[in-house]
């Protein structure tokens, strides 16, 4: 490609040919890092498109696992039904992991924050699915299908480790969703609840090429094993400015015992000049199509079980932060209304980075092996910008 | 210019993997890929291997300066006062599966070791700031406890009197080493500390540019580096070295099968069932502890002779050689040219002669061929050829490797923290 591209992100192309030319700037901003055809996020009209299919769509007529068939196979699920029901019982069948995997995460500190004892989890794992040999002559490979299944059982577990309840019985032929709703609340799930859980992952499946699924990629390029492209994930995940956002939106709300204390809460910060959790986007500069699906979902949700309490702080909120940064560009994201709705599934805000995790995995899956495919470590330069030659000086002398 | 301080933006050419990318700025490490150097901080990397020990290098090139007296003995106090990993970390052992490649089981324990760093939930400044000593030193004693529990055998307590390297030594070996044995060893901690934005580093920087801790981003890091394109290269290059020293053509030829395989793995990622039986490993294990009375017993001249037709074979076949050609070097790479005397040293010294030979023959069929194409021998070629006389099991070749490149990922994300954004490229939809 030999015109400039000034902002890489979601740019669509018919080809690509390497080497590319772009503007760059700090953070990588700009950098074209691959192409994909697992999803395109489109600034402008602010939609995510998975395969070619809006998100919102799917996240109206699908569940989570026909939404990873689609991201990892790239095939609708209802127009190859047979090969779906073997990815969907091979994804449930999954969350039977190795006894051990389960007691290296029961016996850390209830207290460690979730994701370290995902991570954790995630990284034992891998020492039973693949042995020294097969991790690194030809027979390793990403067992993409099974990470979906077997990390949603882990992050049941971690939940209920936390709560103290005994490991859980994965036995079940229920869906991802079901099976950690159970797992989380130690009862049998409603339709609705489970629903509303497959739509938050949905909508987390992919969304272009963010810090965990980056990370992933980096990671894969080196040809480490899957479930280490998975621990690295999640590390990028945790961080503050990535999935630990939707942790921090969740504890703040809670905080705020009515709308009317949000709205107050609300001004102070803007006032401040501090940024509140759950607005703002580097991509989108127009409200997300996704935030107003959710929205009502949630707020259906809440009606339903007669807790609306926090989907009224949470809209609280975004009113007085969009009636005055609306026109700035800055409108609410999707973790505002997910941390709701994980609170709303009985989630505390520590749980809510692993349960995005589980969603996010799907796309993380198919980007990395997309690159895979044709792959080539990643091994950018740096400028030097440090000393010059100086010659050592011992001890004494300095 | 490209500044990750301020907000200037570049037109920049690159290729795919961002070959030919610049990044950004640093002051850690300079790398001239056509002269063939590496400088730490502006100190020339032959100068640390020479009148430096690991501990002041990760000193270096983690605050940019060597350390003063005072300096050194903080640094050096706390190195030893780390050196104790939490038991936890230790015992997630008893339930990993002993086949499982070293380095996952070592991984595993440093995720479980990242839940019980103290202030851990703490990413200001000042916190990641104390860190780097705590995981230089728990992963140390937890690497050992990982390449202990290869054979079966328990983690050994630290050795007080022992500097990093030596203590390490004696925690994986069961033996304190002799003083060339560890200096040997140091070396190669040394020139592995810092080695720019490769993958592994990429990762760790990723990582602690989403506000991470500094703990997930080695851990990212260490993912990349236990890929066999970047960590595992070292491992792959020895068992090369380590087929043809034993001779026979059936020998090598096995491992060429095994050799070409790698290489049709390295772009293809199908999917297949999973085979967890282990047998293959164990044998492959076996084989190799088994290796170092045979090799002695082969015909030099023949082996050699086979080596080089092999090699040449290979060449003709456009086999990649693991261990050989790198991304930054167009010539001959220092790290390996620093290792040289000391591998060739201790194999002689150890009945290992034939090794060394070996690895010359291959060098030398490689570079006659591939060098004016900028192809020469790197140090995951030579790494190997010094843990092996110090009875170090081949599968975990690439865990010194990790123990020191790791300052150099904490040293790149330390410099990121104050002024770095979230690193976010793009992609382009095809479709």
């Amino acid at each position: 490609m030999n015109k400039t591209i000034t902002s890489a992100y979601n740019w669509r192309e018919p080809s690509l040919t390497w080497p590319v030319t772009t503007e760059t700037g700090p953070g990588m901003e700009g950098v074209i890092a691959c192409e994909t055809r697992v999803a395109w996020v489109d600034p402008a009209g602010g939609g995510i498109y998975y395969r070619g299919v809006p998100a919102v769509d799917l996240a109206r007529t699908q569940t989570y696992e026909q939404v990873a068939f689609l991201l990892i196979e790239g095939k609708q699920a209802d127009e190859h039904p047979d090969e779906f029901a073997g990815f969907r019982d091979r994804l449930r069948e999954a969350r039977r992991i190795p006894a051990p995997v389960v007691d290296v995460v029961r016996n850390l500190p209830r207290d460690t924050h979730p994701t370290r004892l995902l991570r954790a989890g995630v990284s034992a794992l891998g020492c039973f699915m693949m042995s020294s040999d097969e991790d690194r002559y030809g027979t390793r490979h990403w067992q993409d299908l099974e990470i979906v299944g077997q990390l949603t059982r882990l992050v049941g577990e971690v939940a209920r480790h936390r709560r103290g309840l005994p490991a859980g019985d994965p036995a079940c032929d229920c869906s991802l969703a079901a099976g950690l709703l159970e797992a989380i609340n130690d009862r049998e799930p409603t339709p609705e609840e489970t629903a509303r859980l497959d739509m938050a992952w949905v909508f987390y499946a992919d969304h272009g090429l963010d810090a965990p699924a980056f990370t992933g990629m980096v990671v894969g390029s080196a040809l480490a094993d899957p479930y280490y492209n998975i621990v690295a994930g999640l590390s990028a995940l945790r961080g503050a400015k990535q999935g630990g956002t939707g942790e921090y939106v969740l504890h703040e709300l809670l905080k705020l015992r009515d709308p009317h204390v949000a709205r107050a809460w609300a001004r102070g910060m803007l006032a401040q000049g501090w940024r509140i959790p759950g607005f703002g986007h580097r991509l989108y500069r127009q409200p997300d199509p996704r935030v107003e699906e959710i929205k009502q979902q949630v707020r259906a949700l809440a009606d339903q079980k007669g807790q609306k309490m926090l989907v009224d702080v949470a809209e609280a909120v975004e009113d007085e932060v969009t009636s005055r940064l609306a026109q700035k560009g800055v409108h609410a994201n999707i973790n505002l209304y997910s941390a709701v709705l994980f609170h709303l599934l009985g989630s505390e805000p520590e749980m809510v980075p692993c349960l995005y995790a589980v969603g996010r995995v799907a796309g993380m899956v198919a980007r990395v092996r997309e690159y895979l495919a044709h792959n080539r470590l990643f091994r950018p330069l740096e400028i030097y910008a440090g000393p010059e030659e100086r010659s050592y000086v011992p001890m004494e002398a300095r | 210019m490209i500044g990750t301080k301020d907000r200037t933006i570049d037109t920049q050419t690159y290729g795919r993997g961002l070959e030919g990318l610049r990044f950004g700025e640093t002051t850690v490490g300079r790398i001239d890929g056509r002269a063939g150097r590496l400088w730490y901080r502006g100190y020339p990397l032959e100068q640390l291997c020479e009148q430096s020990n690991f501990e002041e290098v990760a000193y270096l090139v983690m605050h940019g300066e060597l350390p003063n007296r005072a300096e050194w003995d903080a640094w050096d106090r706390e190195l030893r006062a780390w050196r104790t990993p939490p038991r936890d970390a230790l015992a997630v052992l008893q339930w990993l599966p002993t086949d499982a490649h070293p380095l996952m089981q070592y991984r595993t324990m440093l995720s479980v070791a990242a839940c019980m760093m103290p202030d851990l939930e703490n990413t200001r400044l000042d916190a990641q700031w104390q860190r780097p000593a705590r995981i230089l030193a728990w992963t140390a004693a937890l690497a050992a406890a990982a390449i202990r529990h290869l054979k079966g055998q328990p983690p050994l307590p630290p050795k007080e009197h022992l500097g990093f390297a030596a203590n390490f030594l004696w925690q994986a070996l069961g033996r304190e080493a002799s003083e060339e044995e560890c200096r040997a060893f140091e070396v190669s901690l040394i020139v592995q500390a810092e080695h720019g934005l490769h993958a592994a580093a990429l990762g760790a920087l990723l990582v602690i540019s989403t506000g991470a801790d500094l703990g997930g981003a080695v851990l990212a890091g260490m993912g990349a580096l236990s890929g066999k394109l970047h960590g595992g290269a070292n491992q792959d290059a020895f068992e090369m070295f380590h087929a043809l020293s034993l001779g026979g053509p059936g020998r090598a030829q096995g491992f060429s099968e095994k050799a070409d395989r790698v290489q049709n793995d390295g772009t293809a990622a199908g999917v297949e069932s999973r085979n967890p039986t282990s047998g293959a490993s164990r044998a492959n294990q076996a084989r190799q502890e088994g290796a170092p009375g045979l090799s002695e017993k082969v015909d030099t001249t023949a082996v050699l002779d086979h080596a080089r037709a092999w090699t040449r074979r290979k060449l003709e076949e456009g086999f990649r050689f693991p261990g050989f050609g790198h991304r930054v070097y167009k010539t001959h790479d220092p790290r390996a040219r620093a290792l040289e005397p000391l591998a060739e040293r201790m194999l002689r010294a150890t009945g290992h002669g034939v090794l060394w030979e070996v690895y010359g023959a291959v060098k030398h069929e490689v570079e006659a061929k591939l060098g004016p194409r900028g192809i020469f021998a790197n140090v995951d070629a030579v790494t190997g050829l010094v843990y092996h006389p110090l009875g170090l099991p081949t599968a975990s070749f690439p865990i010194p490797f990790a123990l020191a490149i790791q300052t150099g990922w904490m040293a790149h994300c330390l410099e990121y923290i104050p002024s770095g954004r979230m690193i976010e490229p793009g992609s382009v939809y095809l479709g």
